[in-house]
């Protein structure tokens, strides 16, 4: 039975060891993100425009109810959303509306840090989640 | 009977039933891209393919193959699901992909289907199509990129409609939906394409991109406009009304709207719509509360008393109407009326007085089994044009006779081998005198059981078929051939349309109309009717109800007129802008004028409110429940879809707290008060609330049966000499003065017009869109020309709608008016 707890505590003690520390040091340091990481959203822009068509499939299957769509149609004729808002204090960063977007409009990128003071800083508008 | 078996269960249908159909009834889902129930069977996408026991070694399409005796029907098997799969493959290979900015997606039949049937590649491969857009009109988007070639746009236009817009063009893969020499569509708008388009070719352009199907709430209510009745479905989002939506499953009339139905209900969503009570203070119009205005028109009605005058419209329900009522008694004065209290005396002298009733005979459904139509006057489908599509599917498919006796051409008169009676202006009832006279002297008058026949004989002397016909410069021949038509035919109908601008002779066309009802034994049978509808959508409730003056009391003319001399002390006006409608604006202003306490309950600043001492605002057809009842007699359900605007109330609310305000008691609410009324009201009492269901309720059943058979002879009228003679009536595109509030007829017809047959024009130099003076007596009006060839020499038309043309400062209630022109 010591022997056991011997192994378990040499391997506790081996990570106290410098260089074995899984800490990060944030903020001075910060972690690579991985690919499929699920942070703020961001809606990809092309030449002239924003890439979504606003068909309202993200605000239909967002669970949390949290974004906000207004289409309307521009000078070209074409559909475009006049208003796009994500309502961050109730998104549960699913990612469904990514999955349900037809045209590749949305997508999460790696960015995490999005406190804020007020409430109102977290409504993000469109020309925000366009960046 | 035929007894056949799909998918294993047994199924009864009639004779006609196709396969389809049957199984529907068996409630087996064949899917379906050109059927429609109102339309003709055509087979044109072959989705709806089944097995037939019988019929190895093909499919059969369902919807075009009659149900027979013994059939053995499977609707799905694996060589079915293949097949129909390829008939997807085959669509999709043109189809062009563009469901997220598609208005109809979430709603597309072929969306759907690609879903059902899993159509996630395609086996063959194609050039998408890419057409040019039609976007030049203002109200229907056609994107034939997106087309799937049903036809349901082609036939309901033809056979439902009967105007015929479209048609397929080309051959093979370049086959489109296309309209005459392929230029924008220009037609009068109705919308039926829209609503049967299975995807997203045919759009409603004041929709685009304004929501998505999925997210309107849908509720069923009554079109606001006219008499018909038609079920419009509200798509409500944002406390708005984003759109009319149709209802061809549950819905009176087939689901088929006009214009005004489908793209005239913008007006509730206008800004300019009254959100706050007003009172005239030091002169001007300023808000005020909804208690101190309840106190001055509580004030001011129980100052007035008895020199009280009521005058209401006939679109406020009958729940309203009734407290309408209600409101005369508490103030105590029988002087009540409603919609300028001349135009449907038709109905409640004329029937009342030959066939003791006050209501069209029988229902709209029953037209299209006629074989012979009367419409007297050619606005009948300008005030009524669903009513219209019937008698066109009358005409179109059970080949029935239609004659028009109108003073100017219109829709009906081209419907196809009309016959037109077209008279000099003002002779309806001459025309109708000799028919009677015709029918009497040939014996083929149907006279059992009728009285004061040896009366009307001796009244008709005069009325000799040779001599009205060139009286009136009609051909004597086909006044007989109509008369001997209508007696003889199994099932025919006489249609007659009432409403503001047509004041004159009202009494005497309802005489005469049912006098030739009688006389062809029309009246009270069953399959064959006399109609006649009022303007507006509760035009026959208000008569049911019996918005009319009490005995000895002042009927609306009557009371301008008092009004004007300065012996009325109060007005109170509900739901109308006489100063624009009514005949006679200057008898209407002096009125205004003279009053000295003028309340007006509206849901717009209207000219009429504008001079009233307090403005109360009310709600829309889309805010408030109730009911109403067609000019068919069938009382139908509102529903509300969305909130009043600020602090407006709905009538009903108004006429509530002004009735405790003045002391009276008034119904807990509109179920309490429809149970009140319609044990107090004739043909209503034994209909309660939960009889009124989807297709409302008709009440005294189907064919109304006369309560006398009395023959009244009277008077035709006299043409007048003059070298132009204007004509004053409604024009398609607009209802009352409500539709000028409202985009899509707007965006048609923006402008008051003067209308001028071609032979007139040239002779007068006058060209569409230059302006015209119009002299009569009572004033000069001015307005832009307009060119048509629906008018005969000497004749001119206005319609009556603008309160910009003043029409009714030279129109006062004659049938028509000597004018001189000038440019």
């Amino acid at each position: 039975m010591f022997r056991e707890f011997a192994k378990g505590l040499s391997i506790t003690l081996k990570h106290l060891l410098p260089g074995n520390s899984t800490t990060v040091d944030y903020p001075k340091v910060k972690l690579e993100m991985s690919p499929r990481f699920r942070g703020l959203h961001r809606l990809v822009p092309t030449q002239t425009r924003e890439k979504c068509v606003a068909c309202y499939l993200c605000p239909t299957v967002c669970p949390a109810k949290c974004i906000t769509v207004e289409s309307a149609e521009n000078e070209q004729g074409e559909k475009y959303p006049r208003v796009y808002k994500i309502d961050l204090l109730r998104c549960i960063f699913c990612g469904y509306c990514v999955e349900a977007c037809p045209v590749e409009a949305i997508e999460m990128s790696d960015e995490y840090e999005l406190a804020n003071y007020k409430r109102e800083d977290f409504n993000f508008e469109k020309e925000r989640l366009l960046r | 009977m035929v007894n056949l078996t799909i998918d294993g269960k047994e199924v009864k249908v009639g004779k006609t039933a196709t396969i389809y159909e049957a199984a529907k009834e068996a409630g087996v889902h064949i899917p379906v891209l050109c059927y429609a129930k109102k339309l003709l069977p055509y087979g044109a996408c072959r989705i709806c393919l089944v097995e037939v026991e019988q019929m190895k070694g093909r499919l059969i399409p369902s919807c075009t193959t009659p149900a027979t005796e013994g059939m053995v029907v499977t609707t799905m098997s694996d060589e079915i699901r293949k097949v129909r799969k390829t008939v997807l493959e085959f669509l999709l290979v043109n189809h062009v992909i563009e469901c997220p900015v598609c208005d109809k997606g979430g709603e597309c039949d072929l969306q759907d289907l690609t879903y059902e049937y899993e159509v996630i590649s395609n086996r063959f491969e194609g050039e998408k199509f890419d057409l040019p857009k039609d976007e030049i009109n203002p109200l229907i988007e056609r994107n034939m990129n997106r087309c799937v070639l049903c036809g349901k746009c082609a036939r309901v236009c033809d056979e439902v409609v009967g105007y015929g817009s479209y048609s397929f063009i080309n051959r093979g893969f370049e086959t489109k939906i296309a309209t005459a020499f392929d230029r924008g569509l220009n037609c009068e708008f109705c919308g039926q394409c829209v609503s049967m388009c299975p995807v997203g070719a045919i759009l409603p352009r004041p929709f685009k991109f304004k929501a998505r199907p999925w997210q309107l709430k849908e509720v069923n209510s009554v079109c606001g406009y006219c008499g018909n009745g038609c079920t419009v479905t509200l798509g409500t989002k944002d406390n708005e009304v984003q759109t009319i939506r149709f209802n061809d499953k549950t819905g009176v009339n087939d689901g088929n709207l006009c214009i005004r139905g489908r793209f005239g209900a913008s007006y509730v969503n206008s800004d300019k719509r009254l959100t706050s009570p007003l009172i005239r203070k030091n002169g001007e119009l300023v808000e005020a509360s909804w208690e101190e205005a309840l106190e001055t028109v509580a004030t001011g009605l129980r100052d007035a008393g008895s020199s009280t005058g009521i005058l209401s419209g006939a679109r406020l329900t009958n729940e309203e109407l009734f407290l309408v009522k209600g409101l005369a008694k508490a103030v105590g004065t029988g002087n009540l009326d409603h919609s300028g209290g001349e135009c449907y005396k038709g109905v409640t002298q004329g029937l009342q007085e030959t066939l003791g009733l006050q209501a069209s005979t029988a229902t709209f459904p029953q037209v299209e089994n006629a074989k012979a139509i009367l419409a007297i006057r050619t606005d009948f489908y300008e005030t009524h044009p669903v009513f219209g599509m019937v008698v066109n599917q009358a005409v179109k498919r059970n080949d029935a006779q239609l004659t028009v006796i109108g003073d100017k051409q219109g829709k009906l008169t081209r419907m196809p081998h009309a016959r037109t009676l077209q008279h000099k202006p003002g002779l309806e009832v001459n025309i109708l005198n000799a028919m009677c006279r015709f029918l009497l002297d040939e014996g083929l008058a149907k006279i059992d059981g009728l009285q004061g026949v040896e009366e009307l004989k001796v009244a008709l002397a005069d009325y000799s078929v040779d001599a009205v016909a060139a009286a009136a410069g009609v051909d004597a021949a086909a006044i007989k051939q109509t008369a001997r038509e209508l007696a003889t035919v199994e099932n025919a109908a006489i249609l007659l349309a009432y409403g503001l601008p047509y004041t004159a002779n009202s009494r005497e066309l309802g005489l005469a109309a049912a006098n030739l009802s009688l006389l062809t034994g029309i009246a009270g049978r069953a399959g064959s009717g006399l109609y006649l509808c009022g303007e507006k959508s509760n035009s026959q409730g208000a008569i049911d109800l019996q918005i009319l003056p009490a005995a000895g009391a002042l009927g609306a003319s009557g009371m301008l007129k008092a009004a004007s001399e300065g012996k009325l002390k109060a007005l109170y006006v509900a739901a109308e802008d006489m100063l624009v409608s009514y005949p006679d604006k200057s008898l209407v202003e002096k009125a205004l004028e003279k009053t000295s306490f003028v309340v007006v309950q509206d849901i717009f600043l209207s000219e009429t409110a504008r001079k009233a001492d307090v403005v109360l605002p009310a709600a829309s057809f889309a805010e408030k429940s109730g009911t109403v009842t067609n000019a068919e007699r069938r009382i139908q359900r509102l529903n509300p879809g969305i909130k009043s605007p600020g602090q407006a109330k709905s009538d009903f609310a108004i006429f509530q707290a002004l009735l405790s305000a003045l002391g009276a008691t008034a119904p807990a609410d509109e179920a309490a008060a429809f149970a009140e009324l319609s044990a107090a009201t004739s043909g209503y009492e034994m209909v309660s609330l939960d009889m009124v269901g989807d297709q409302g309720y008709v009440w005294g059943s189907d064919n109304l049966a006369p309560e006398m058979r009395n023959l009244v002879a009277v008077a035709g009228g006299k043409a007048i000499e003059a070298k132009y003679q204007l004509v004053v009536g409604s024009s398609l595109y607009h209802s009352g003065t409500t539709s000028l509030h409202a985009k899509g007829p707007m965006a048609v017809v923006a402008e008051p017009y003067i209308e001028f047959g071609r032979e007139d024009a040239a002779e007068l130099k006058v060209v569409d869109g230059d302006l015209v003076k119009i002299k009569a007596a009572g004033g000069v009006i001015s307005a832009k020309a307009k060119v048509d060839r629906r008018l005969p020499k000497g004749v001119l038309f206005a319609p009556y709608h603008f309160g910009a043309l003043d029409l009714n400062r030279i129109y006062h209630g004659q049938a028509a008016i000597a004018v001189e022109v000038s440019k």
